[in-house]
């Protein structure tokens, strides 16, 4: 076998490790271990392989990198303010504001999964935290069961777009991008995302009021009531998001040390809020050693497995398949995204992120992509990842919780006009570039 | 051999959460750091060097945590549908083959690369503080060793599993939100399911 031939192979056979279900990190150092071994064989030398070196030396670089400084911090603030209690004032507040608007539950409910997501960042605690209050709320206000699913799964999912998130961090790792541009970058696709989500659900809820019905006027408490609820929880979480984003942007501060400030920020919020226990806070100091653990470790593994893999012409021989085809750029675009589309029915973000993008990424300058303008295209794609069958997380998470009350079947259903807007969406940025690449260049300067 | 494996896990969860509370540090000092910076207008040399060697030791050591909580991610779609002795027939296999040679490399390896930095007193070249980074490297050794011995106590866990027939279940710990609600969901779903029967 020739050198890119054993790189066609490791992929293969990690591919089927991985699907025999053994831990994705661990997975990729065997591998990246095994083929070094064989990439750097020496009869003579055999116990002192260079690949041993590589290895620690990989090991260290992710000890050392200061852009990934920023995940566990970013999860930190995450678990602490999922333990403040706010979400259930947030959603209130929000609802009661908007209670003029048709389906105003709905709104509500998107907004305060985009707006709590954005601060912690962690999908499964939006959606579940909302399927135990806003579903059970959205039924007895006699919604119809499968639009109030739908909508909670799409916009729980949208804490992995709108910054400061922690997809968007691992991408810059990987693809060695500035996350400060990265996040600027993401501004004006994930509100649009999410504005476009409003806007269908307020169409449909105007069309078809019968899905959404108003609230009763003599449940409404008085205005003074809904104000005072709106500055206690929405004010504060609000304030605390754009002091994070804000100093990112203004270049006030690196997202690492933004993210720093938000768990601080965090910290105090709880403590303002009365629920900065000791258990909560262990809770959260234990479940970020966990997650960072989890994610940093796949750098370890996907660091030496990538550079093996190239090491051996792996990368070289699928850029010039590829090549072969005689692509245009929108053409290599269109399957690029495909690809990451169908790998988000079985995947989940972390592996498709840290595994396959990657093969993707040195073909951007053959077609003339700006890797921003990707990065965007990629992070829009990945919400599909947590929406569709058979691993559409938001839909079992959701499961999870309201149990007997909704088939996953209709929850599946009331989640396909979104994957629509998603697209959409998508097809829109294509198409305007600038609402990847005009606040980057307009925050940081033009280039790259 | 349940002993050991309840032993190795503990040690591993022990080192794990200690090392967590970096987290706490490295949130404090930065925010520290920042504040002096724009407030005092006096940044401080040293915090560079402490973001990264708390963030490094916290990823790092809680690597054996993850593993004793099986909180590292798999591609599961098909693994769920095997059968658990297949399951753990595969996951001994897999563990034998591919995961003691990359941790063995570490652990060995680790081990030369952190003498040597112990024998010239390593400095880090980040900041004029200079501060040492032998500490730092010597954890990469640390880590390799408990992920040995904590992939020991899972292959036990397997073999234990291919004689019984299920999964021996792991120590308690906190739980995502979400894994934790659904949990709650599902026992008060159960307990009504009781009170309408009785």
């Amino acid at each position: 076998m020739t050198d890119p031939q054993v790189a066609i192979f490791m992929l293969s056979l990690f591919i089927f490790l991985v699907l025999l279900g053994f831990p994705i990190a661990f997975t990729l150092v065997a591998m990246g271990v095994g083929f070094g071994y064989y990439a750097y064989f020496q009869a003579d030398n055999l116990l002192n392989n260079r690949i041993f070196y590589l290895l620690n030396q990989n090991t260290y670089s992710v000890m050392e990198n200061d852009v990934l400084v920023a995940i566990p911090l970013f999860l930190f603030m995450g678990y602490v303010v999922e333990r403040a209690n706010i979400v259930n004032r947030l959603f209130f507040s929000l609802q009661l504001a908007m209670r003029h608007l048709p389906g105003s539950m709905a709104v509500a409910a998107l907004a305060t999964c985009a707006i709590f997501a954005t601060a912690s960042g962690i999908i499964g605690a939006v959606v579940t935290l909302m399927g135990l209050l806003a579903f059970p709320a959205m039924v007895k206000a006699g919604y119809h069961r499968g639009f109030a699913s739908g909508v909670i799964c799409a916009g729980g999912t949208l804490g992995i777009l709108i910054p400061p998130s922690i997809m968007l961090i691992v991408y810059a790792a990987i693809a060695e991008l500035s996350p400060l541009r990265l996040y600027a970058a993401a501004i004006i696709p994930g509100f649009t995302l999410a504005g476009f989500y409003m806007i269908y659900v307020i169409t449909y809820a105007y069309f078809k009021p019968s899905i959404a019905p108003k609230p009763l006027e003599e449940e409404v408490p008085p205005t003074r009531v809904i104000i005072v609820q709106l500055l206690t929880s929405f004010v504060p979480l609000a304030l605390l998001i754009m002091s994070v984003l804000g100093s990112i942007l203004f270049g006030l501060a690196t997202p690492a040390e933004a993210a720093a400030i938000g768990a601080s920020g965090g910290l105090f919020l709880a403590f303002c809020y009365k629920s900065l226990t000791w258990t909560g806070l262990k809770q959260s100091v234990f479940l970020t050693a966990k997650t960072t653990a989890m994610v940093c470790w796949l750098f370890v593994g996907s660091w030496t497995f990538a550079s093996i893999f190239s090491y051996l012409g792996g990368h070289a021989i699928i850029e010039h398949w590829i090549l072969g085809l005689h692509l245009e750029p929108w053409q290599f675009l269109v399957l690029v995204q495909l690809i990451i589309f169908l790998l988000g029915w079985p995947l989940e973000w972390t592996e498709i992120l840290i595994i396959f993008v990657p093969i993707f990424l040195p073909m951007l300058d053959t077609f003339g992509v700006n890797p921003y303008f990707f990065a965007m295209l990629i992070a829009l794609n990945l919400q599909t990842s947590f929406l569709t069958p058979p691993m559409a997380m938001a839909a079992y998470y959701l499961k999870g919780v309201v149990g007997d009350q909704i088939e996953l079947m209709e929850i599946f259903k009331s989640i396909f006009p979104y994957l629509a807007i998603v697209i959409f969406t998508m097809v829109l940025m294509y198409n305007f570039p600038g609402m990847a690449l005009f606040l980057p260049d307009y925050f940081f300067g033009i280039g790259k | 051999m349940k002993k050991y494996i309840y032993f190795f896990e503990s040690l591993s969860i022990w080192v794990g959460r200690a090392f967590g509370w970096c987290i706490l540090i490295l949130t404090l000092s930065v925010t520290y750091e920042v504040f002096v910076r724009y407030v005092l207008n006096a940044p401080t040399v040293w915090v560079f060097d402490m973001m990264v060697q708390m963030y490094g030791g916290l990823f790092l050591m809680a690597g054996p945590y993850a593993l004793a909580q099986d909180a590292h991610v798999r591609g599961d779609v098909l693994y769920r549908l095997f059968p658990v002795k297949a399951q753990a027939w595969i996951d001994l296999t897999l563990y034998i083959l591919f995961f003691f040679p990359g941790m063995l490399a570490l652990f060995y390896f680790g081990y030369e690369i952190a003498s040597d930095s112990w024998r010239y007193k390593e400095v880090s070249w980040n900041s004029p503080a200079r501060i040492q980074i032998y500490y730092f490297k010597s954890l990469i050794p640390l880590a390799g060793g408990l992920l040995i011995l904590q992939g020991i106590s899972e292959c036990m866990r397997c073999i234990l599993c291919i004689k019984n027939g299920e999964w021996m279940n792991r120590h308690e710990d906190v739980r995502e939100t979400e894994v934790d609600l659904i949990r709650k969901a599902r026992e008060s779903e159960r307990e009504a399911e009781v009170l309408k029967n009785r």
